[in-house]
């Protein structure tokens, strides 16, 4: 459960990224300005997320926590398509000029869902290793089932997804399939005390 | 035989086309070529393909390629000079230049979304700016959206490579297209169909549910399709078109044959095909349905 949660997780990072672009060019264009923004947005989220997710994984981890960061995201990209437009407006109207525009724009819409996705590598990773002990493996097989997700994220969305369905349905999608994840890991009886740590001394 | 009929004529084609410049730009590969022997000049985004634009060497006022030519039957939609005019992608720059020889005294803006594409028209196609004929290094759409003013006529013709941008297409773009054309101002857009594809009928679904009337005229010597649409409710017949034409053309004794042009005219209807999809700023596969045949009996 812990690696298809993480092996959608990266597929959805990738998917949304590519629709975002779909999301951003009506109100800023298809500038090289825009895929500079959309693409950095996306990494800085990630990284947080990384450093962020390494930390809290440090406090009795749970996969019923996890469950719950994951629905974060989840209404973040059900719910998208209620404030996209809106909010898109606004900063077209604001007009920052062409480079802070789509930045401002893309870090509104992205960041936080993007951060909340990044968190899930090191939590999971940690709630890994505490229930196994081959941590090394652990780590690489959950490092390349997200790359995995990913690549898969990229060419279904940009190959298949985005010529049947509208952009507002695959994000909600990508919501639905998150929040399906996030339930079974609520119930799940996965934890890791810290106390129990041997590493501890 | 036909082996070493067309290996001489590939070898002739070669030694006849000359590489003035070449560049990868922020957007796409431009590459300015002359045919020595033709002695015309093209810019193009791929190694060997179509053209974006181009001109004759010794005669570069002249419109060469034929949808530069199409385009122009817009004049026969307004029935008075055009004085604003915008046009959305400037390849070679002929069409703007074109315009500014016989409406000295309009005002042509242009979206250029590729800054390097306007320093080679600069310089390989005698594409020249002034006080009215105004060079925009934008994205069309956002300048279209960020214009205050209103426009005579509205010339689409953004390419990327070989497609139209996706957010050029939709019909929340041409609704800012729209409200961006006077009262009687009249849009035309240069519409590459090989054949009869997904992509083209899908195209004159969509300008037909933004714009009360569309009308297509068919290129005979390319697979180009010139779409038309007025703002205006009224519709114009082909006896309108072609008279306001054969006028204009008097006028203005163009070296282009607008009354051959307008005596192409079709209204939409007869291409209409309401099975297809209209494209919207949600769904828009413009790279996919370029491949796919068109569902139209």
């Amino acid at each position: 459960m812990i690696y298809l949660a993480v092996f959608f997780c990266g597929a959805i990072v990738m998917s949304f990224e590519i629709l975002g672009s779909r999301v951003l060019a009506p109100n800023f264009g298809s500038s090289v300005f825009v895929w500079g923004s959309l693409i950095s947005v996306f990494l800085a989220g990630l990284s947080a997320g990384y450093y962020l997710g390494g930390r809290i994984a440090d406090i009795n981890p749970s996969a019923r926590k996890l469950s719950l960061m994951l629905l974060v995201p989840g209404i973040l990209l059900l719910t998208f398509p209620a404030y996209s437009g809106p909010l898109s407006d606004w900063i077209f109207m604001k007009d920052l000029g062409v480079r802070l525009s789509p930045l401002i724009a893309a870090t509104i819409l992205f960041l936080l869902p993007s951060i909340f996705l990044g968190i899930v590598s090191p939590y999971t990773a940690k709630l890994m290793i505490c229930s196994v002990h081959t941590s090394g493996k652990t780590i690489g097989t959950l490092y390349a089932l997200s790359t995995f997700g990913s690549i898969i994220g990229t060419l279904i969305t940009s190959f298949y997804l985005i010529t049947i369905a509208g952009v507002h349905m695959l994000i909600m999608g990508q919501g639905v399939l998150l929040v399906a994840i996030a339930l079974p890991l609520y119930f799940m009886n996965l934890q890791c005390a810290t106390p129990v740590s041997s590493s501890s001394k | 035989m036909a082996f070493v009929f067309s290996s001489t004529s590939l070898v002739r084609s070669e030694t006849s086309e000359k590489l003035l410049f070449e560049k990868n730009s922020l957007y796409q590969y431009i590459s300015v070529v002359e045919d020595t022997v033709k002695k015309e000049r093209y810019v193009r985004n791929q190694k060997r393909d179509y053209a974006q634009g181009g001109i004759l060497v010794n005669a570069p006022d002249k419109l060469l390629f034929e949808f530069t030519q199409l385009v122009f039957i817009s004049l026969a939609f307004l029935d008075r000079e055009p004085k604003d005019v915008l046009f959305v992608g400037l390849g070679a720059g002929a069409m703007p230049k074109y315009f500014n020889k016989y409406y000295p005294d309009g005002m042509a803006e242009i979206a250029e979304i590729d800054p390097d594409m306007v320093s080679v028209a600069r310089k390989y196609f005698f594409f020249k700016e002034n006080e009215r004929v105004k060079v925009h290094a934008e994205d069309g759409r956002i300048f279209i959206k960020r214009s205050k003013k209103k426009y005579d006529m509205i010339f689409l013709d953004a390419y990327q490579n070989d497609y139209i941008p996706f957010h050029l297409t939709t019909t929340e773009f041409l609704r800012e297209v729209k409200s961006k054309l006077k009262e009687d101002g009249v849009v035309v857009s240069n519409i590459t169909s090989p054949f009869r594809n997904k992509l083209f009928d899908s195209m004159v679904m969509t300008y037909r549910e933004v714009f009360p009337h569309v009308y297509l005229f068919k290129g005979k010597k390319s697979a180009n399709f010139v779409f038309v649409a007025t703002a205006g409710s009224r519709k114009k017949d082909r006896d309108t078109i072609v008279a306001r034409a054969e006028k204009v053309q008097e006028l203005k004794k163009f070296d282009i044959d607008l009354p051959d042009i307008a005596s192409r005219y079709a209204y939409s209807s007869e291409y209409a095909y309401e099975a297809a999809k209209v494209l919207t700023d949600d769904f828009a596969p413009v790279n996919l349905y370029r491949f796919q045949k068109s569902g139209a009996p």
